[in-house]
């Protein structure tokens, strides 16, 4: 995509992951205050049912781009220096991609462990 | 001289007063950072309470302490205000509720809605 589109794919990704997060969200506060996990197996198996751990995954990466185009938003607004913005954007990227990962990970090995 | 390919930028906030818009886009902007923060501790909380029923009780009982519950409700603030307040922006860019007076009320009732429905999570979990 050309650089003139650039902002406006960016804004485009924010918007459109902004509304998974949400109607996800709004899912799982539904159902857990309708249902509850009141055990580890409640818990697991609602997890690791294929369409909720699809989602579950689909919710980490919707995450991870909202959160980097809000983060990467506010650093560049805020932070002036250039060698401080570079820090903090590479800062946000690692803290971003470990914790992302790691859910997954987490979320897979339920998987396996449930099969 | 201002670049003309700049966007006129103003962000000095300790000299910006702030209506009722201005306080809901940068509570926005506060509560991302905080869900932001506090990702990998809920990425930990989350493996813990898939490694076992051990691992679940455990997470469970990492929850219990009074000041983790307290805690719990800034996090639960910035999720509400996050929500609601990202809600009225998104409708917003689809030209839904943009003059002024409706801006001003919905930027208000989502500011409010969220503090009260932690006031409401504290209650609960206290």
């Amino acid at each position: 995509m050309s650089r003139h589109t650039h902002g406006l794919r960016t804004w485009l990704l924010q918007r459109i992951s902004a509304v998974y997060l949400a109607v996800f969200l709004c899912y799982v506060l539904f159902h857990a205050l309708r249902h509850g996990a009141h055990s580890y197996t409640e818990w697991q198996a609602w997890l690791t049912s294929p369409l909720m751990n699809i989602a579950t995954a689909g919710f980490i990466l919707a995450l991870v781009a909202h959160a980097w185009v809000g983060m990467r938003d506010v650093i560049l607004d805020y932070i002036k220096p250039v060698g401080l913005r570079l820090a903090l954007l590479s800062l946000t990227a690692v803290l971003l991609a470990g914790s992302s990962l790691w859910a997954l990970r987490s979320l897979l090995l339920a998987s396996v462990t449930a099969a | 001289m201002s670049n003309p390919q700049q966007p006129p930028v103003f962000l000095n906030l300790f000299r910006i007063r702030f209506p009722t818009g201005a306080i809901a886009s940068i509570a926005h902007r506060i509560s991302g950072v905080l869900l932001f923060l506090s990702l990998p501790y809920l990425a930990w909380l989350l493996n813990l309470s898939l490694q076992g029923p051990e691992g679940y009780t455990a997470a469970v009982a990492h929850l219990q302490p009074l000041w983790l519950r307290l805690a719990s409700a800034l996090l639960v603030w910035s999720l509400l205000h996050h929500l609601l307040a990202g809600l009225r922006f998104l409708l917003i860019d689809i030209h839904i509720g943009v003059d002024l007076p409706t801006a001003r009320l919905t930027a208000r009732a989502a500011t409010l809605a969220a503090i009260v429905l932690t006031l409401l999570y504290t209650w609960w979990v206290l």
